[in-house]
């Protein structure tokens, strides 16, 4: 028979769980709609990291903002063009609690459907994609609310709608913006073909390896 | 925690699941067309109804004029029968109706509940004077009660990116037309599809800043500057 403590920390792991779950999800609902602030504010405000596809590592709360509002925003209070669509699915999350419950692991299936320039043949065009990748991200817990810490999308595809991802695996965006640097290059940036397995942050759960 | 606070929470994270699990089970039974299973997850207090351009319908009556009438043929018809007649007449339409990525907001009562979730479906059926093929997309805004201690839908609303055929995708084509249903209680209420911009809103508040969506449709004409 448990404890009462003993008890009380299995429901706190189970919510702790589902209160990740619903942070990176919603995480997608406000990338869908371009909320770039509030993407921001999912972050930890303590040496927190974000790296997407081929653009390299931001590291820390202010270069966090610098990446999403001015470099995936195009700066404060821009609204994206007429015809841009993002649309990330984020599936299949399997979250890993840390023993002290206060910092996670989770990996995601990320799946979406796009309309967005490209740089490609025609500079700027848009362009309908599929795009497919896997995020390995880590949370922390602040003030009892869970934050983000390291978010890490490894992408598999971006293909033109017309194409498909054998034809064309990767269309737009080739290598960290110019302007706004990244603080590190790529970590992991090996797009399908190349057969890359993004580490994962779980264990197996029969042998515990 | 005492034993009663720890009761509740248990109740919580029940309720949370249970809710994701209703809005599976809903997808599943769609998809094989299990209309009278599909009603019964509706509350005799539902207060709406909205698909896709399909309109919006009112009340449990209104569940079953939609429902019934308007997708699945008669509402009383075993699934064996609704599958011989569909073999006889068109043979292949099927669909996916994928529920995803659910955020479930429960009530402070825990008695209510709110949740959003990712529609995506992959169909084909006869529209436009042929068999065609579809990706559709949407995102749902639906909201639940206890009744009994069983959660059950109250209101369902779909808000429809785009219905596009697989041949040329969302950007050439978003919608290939209006599904109108028969006698709906009001005209669809927020149809703007891609790429409107349309910012429906979402029922959930922001899990860091505890803000409440201001829900600014930044709709832009596509020939503005």
């Amino acid at each position: 028979m448990a404890t009462l403590e003993e008890l009380q920390a299995r429901i706190q792991r189970l919510d702790d769980i589902k209160q990740i779950e619903q942070l990176q999800k919603i995480y997608g609902y406000y990338m869908d709609y371009a909320e770039w602030q509030k993407v921001v504010d999912l972050f930890s405000d303590k040496d927190p990291s974000v790296e997407e596809a081929d653009r390299g590592v931001y590291k820390g709360k202010e270069r966090i903002k610098k990446y999403f509002i001015d470099l995936l925003g195009g700066g404060p209070g821009k609204t994206p063009r007429p015809g841009w669509l993002s649309i990330m699915f984020q599936l299949q999350g399997v979250v890993t609690c840390d023993i002290s419950a206060t910092t996670a692991k989770a990996r995601w299936y990320g799946m979406g459907m796009e309309a967005k320039p490209t740089t490609s043949l025609h500079e700027g065009e848009l362009r309908q994609t599929w795009i497919s990748g896997v995020y390995e991200n880590e949370y922390v817990k602040e003030d009892g609310k869970w934050k983000i810490k390291k978010l890490h999308f490894n992408l598999t595809f971006r293909t033109p709608y017309e194409d498909g991802w054998l034809k064309v695996p990767v269309v737009g965006q080739t290598g960290p913006d110019s302007k706004i640097l990244p603080d590190e290059p790529p970590t992991a940036y090996f797009p399908y073909p190349s057969g890359f397995h993004l580490p994962v942050s779980f264990k197996h759960p029969i042998t515990g390896k | 925690m005492t034993l009663d606070e720890m009761e509740k929470e248990v109740v919580r994270l029940e309720d949370i699941q249970e809710i994701e699990d209703l809005e599976r089970k809903y997808g599943y039974y769609f998809d094989t067309r299990r209309v009278r299973d599909v009603l019964d997850l509706f509350s005799e207090h539902t207060t709406s109804v909205e698909i896709e351009s399909h309109g919006q319908y009112f009340g449990k009556d209104g569940v079953r004029r939609m429902y019934a009438v308007g997708v699945g043929g008669e509402a009383e018809t075993a699934l064996k029968d609704v599958v011989a007649r569909r073999d006889k007449s068109s043979g292949a339409g099927f669909n996916i109706i994928t529920q995803l990525q659910g955020v479930v907001t429960l009530g402070a009562t825990g008695e209510t509940a709110k949740g959003r979730w990712q529609v995506w479906l992959a169909e084909s059926f006869p529209f436009a004077g042929r068999f065609g093929q579809y990706w559709l997309h949407g995102y749902y805004e639906n909201e639940f009660a206890k009744d009994d201690g069983k959660w059950m839908f109250t209101k369902l609303f779909w808000n429809t990116t785009f219905f596009t055929r697989y041949e040329t995708g969302w950007i050439v084509q978003p919608i290939v037309g209006f599904l109108p249903m028969p006698n709906p209680d009001t005209p669809p209420t927020a149809f703007h599809p891609y790429p409107s911009g349309y910012h429906f809103p979402y029922s959930f508040r922001h899990p860091v800043t505890g803000e409440e969506d201001a829900a600014v449709f930044r709709y832009r004409h596509p020939m503005a500057t």
